[in-house]
């Protein structure tokens, strides 16, 4: 096995279980929907909270498809397979986060400027939301595999999950929010996107490490 | 040296005695509680450990 | 330097002993402390010129405030350490530690509470530190909940110890962003943090008290450690000596 074989293997695995994907966007697009459903549907509140809603749901959702990510590797040996391999464990699952990152984002981004029309999201901030679920989601993704490979024991671990990962998310929401609230008052926002780039950088460097450890310590 | 007159004025703590006292009641009920677990798992330990013991001991 | 000390203190039974003389007395030192400078603080010291008597509260608020960090990061500390070396010791601190961390964050949010109905008019303000000071509950009670839930124990010293790290490096980002973010949304306009400068009287008993707080949690520390080095060992002789000789 090479590291592009894995590549190859976990974009058909994901491709063949795409359902998980759509799921997982469905669910961004229920909470989404929760929020003028559930406090009010009027221009006044969505559009300075617009960014806001998307980031949550975002947040959400990522943990939710997420969730799996290890799973059936788990049940069915592959994990073991892949520390046996030779290969080092840190960049498979680098490259296993990143297909799961590409499989959701592209999507996410094809929604996001739909649903910021729906929530009256004005249009000079949107491209301030894109470029920071650009930068911010591959933190997202980066946190929650650890978060993942936590939980992939446990037949039940997907609450623990949230309840174990979220508040690493909290830092990553307030910034992306605070820079959308920024543009639309008119505020510079350069400083927080280089933030969220930091702390993806950050997660970067730390969660192949942290993640290869606890499925080491999981697959015995 | 004392900040307060009386002993009512004690209970009272200005206007807000019941803020005062409440506060203080609850740290009490949490730190109760936390020593109380403490001593309560260390018997438990000790509790299963001697059964364990002893059934090994005995077959 | 002499490094014995930190070898001794990966080896349970070593540390067994060293506490079942040291943690009673710490405890009792602190229960003491936290009595003299609770009861110095309630009656003795002088009333507040802006607060009036409600400022009492500050005698156990902000000793379980500092508390809940100093634990925190303990256990982040104590991760790291096995992260690195495995030492045995570390995730029987983290499993001993969390709840009475979670105890200390629990004492600082209810006390900041009822201090800030009168003071502020309001139960909860999404201030900065009270906020902080949640997302360290919330943490807390996450990694309790990690601990109960792994069955395994290997993998739930592993996954607690890589949480504590985690918070560790996080910590100051969320304190961080908390920060800023509270800034952005509240312009000033509670200012109770911070305090005038405090004349020596109100902050002995202050000091009494938080020195009170470090040795009842420490105490309180090494009793929960005892247990679950005895349930963790009790595969070893000694522990079975123990436990069956006097009872411990």
């Amino acid at each position: 096995m090479t590291y592009l074989s894995y590549f190859k293997a976990e974009c058909l695995a994901l491709f063949r279980t795409k359902q998980r994907v759509v799921n997982a966007l469905l669910f961004f697009v229920m909470v989404v929907v929760l929020f003028p459903l559930g406090i009010d549907p009027s221009a006044d509140f969505l559009s300075p909270a617009a960014g806001g809603i998307i980031w949550c749901a975002v947040a959400l959702s990522v943990i939710v498809s997420l969730e799996s990510m290890f799973k059936e590797n788990y049940v069915d040996g592959v994990l073991t397979q892949l520390i046996l391999s030779g290969l080092s464990l840190p960049w498979l699952m680098l490259i296993k986060v990143g297909v799961y990152w590409g499989a959701m984002v592209l999507p996410l981004l094809i929604l996001t400027p739909i649903f910021s029309e729906m929530l009256f999201l004005p249009s000079d901030s949107l491209w301030v939301l894109i470029s920071t679920l650009l930068l911010g989601s591959p933190g997202l993704f980066l946190i929650g595999s650890i978060g993942a490979a936590l939980t992939v024991s446990l037949k039940q671990g997907a609450m623990l999950m949230v309840l174990l990962i979220l508040p690493f998310y909290f830092p990553i929401i307030i910034f992306s929010s605070a820079a959308i609230k920024a543009v639309q008052l008119g505020m510079p926002y350069g400083g927080l996107l280089a933030l969220i780039a930091a702390i993806s950088l950050l997660a970067l460097v730390v969660s192949p490490v942290m993640t290869s450890l606890c499925i080491k310590a999981s697959v015995r | 040296m004392m900040a307060f007159d009386s002993l009512a004025d004690f209970i009272q703590m200005g206007t807000h005695g019941a803020f005062v006292w409440s506060t203080y009641g609850l740290v009490l009920l949490i730190l109760a509680g936390l020593i109380a677990n403490t001593i309560q798992g260390r018997r438990k330990t000790l509790r299963q450990l001697k059964k364990r013991y002893s059934r090994e001991t005995h077959s | 330097m002499n490094w014995v000390w930190f070898h001794k203190l990966g080896s349970p039974k070593w540390f067994f002993q060293w506490a079942s003389k040291w943690s009673t007395p710490v405890f009792y030192l602190g229960l003491l402390c936290l009595l003299v400078g609770v009861i110095w603080g309630l009656v003795f010291a002088p009333t507040d010129y802006q607060q009036g008597e409600t400022y009492r509260i500050i005698y156990v608020h902000v000793p379980a405030a500092v508390l809940a960090e100093s634990c925190y990061l303990s256990l982040g500390v104590a991760g790291l350490v096995y992260l690195v070396w495995q030492m045995k010791m570390a995730p029987i601190f983290i499993k001993s530690m969390a709840p009475v961390g979670a105890a200390m964050a629990a004492i600082a949010l209810i006390s900041g509470a009822i201090w800030g109905k009168p003071t502020w008019g309001t139960w909860w303000v999404w201030d900065a530190r009270l906020t902080s000071v949640l997302v360290l509950f919330i943490l807390y009670m996450g990694i309790i909940a990690l601990q109960n839930t792994l069955e395994d124990v290997a993998l739930a010293n592993q996954a607690a110890a890589i949480v504590s790290v985690l918070g560790l490096i996080n910590l100051p980002i969320i304190k961080y962003s908390v920060n800023w973010w509270n800034t952005l949304h509240q312009p000033a306009s509670f200012g109770l943090t911070k305090k005038p400068a405090m004349p020596m009287e109100m902050w002995l008993p202050l000091l009494i008290s938080l020195v009170g707080f470090y040795f009842l949690v420490a105490g309180l520390a090494m009793w929960r450690m005892q247990s679950e080095i005895l349930l963790r060992e009790r595969r070893s002789q000694w522990v079975k000596e123990k436990v069956m000789n006097d009872g411990v």
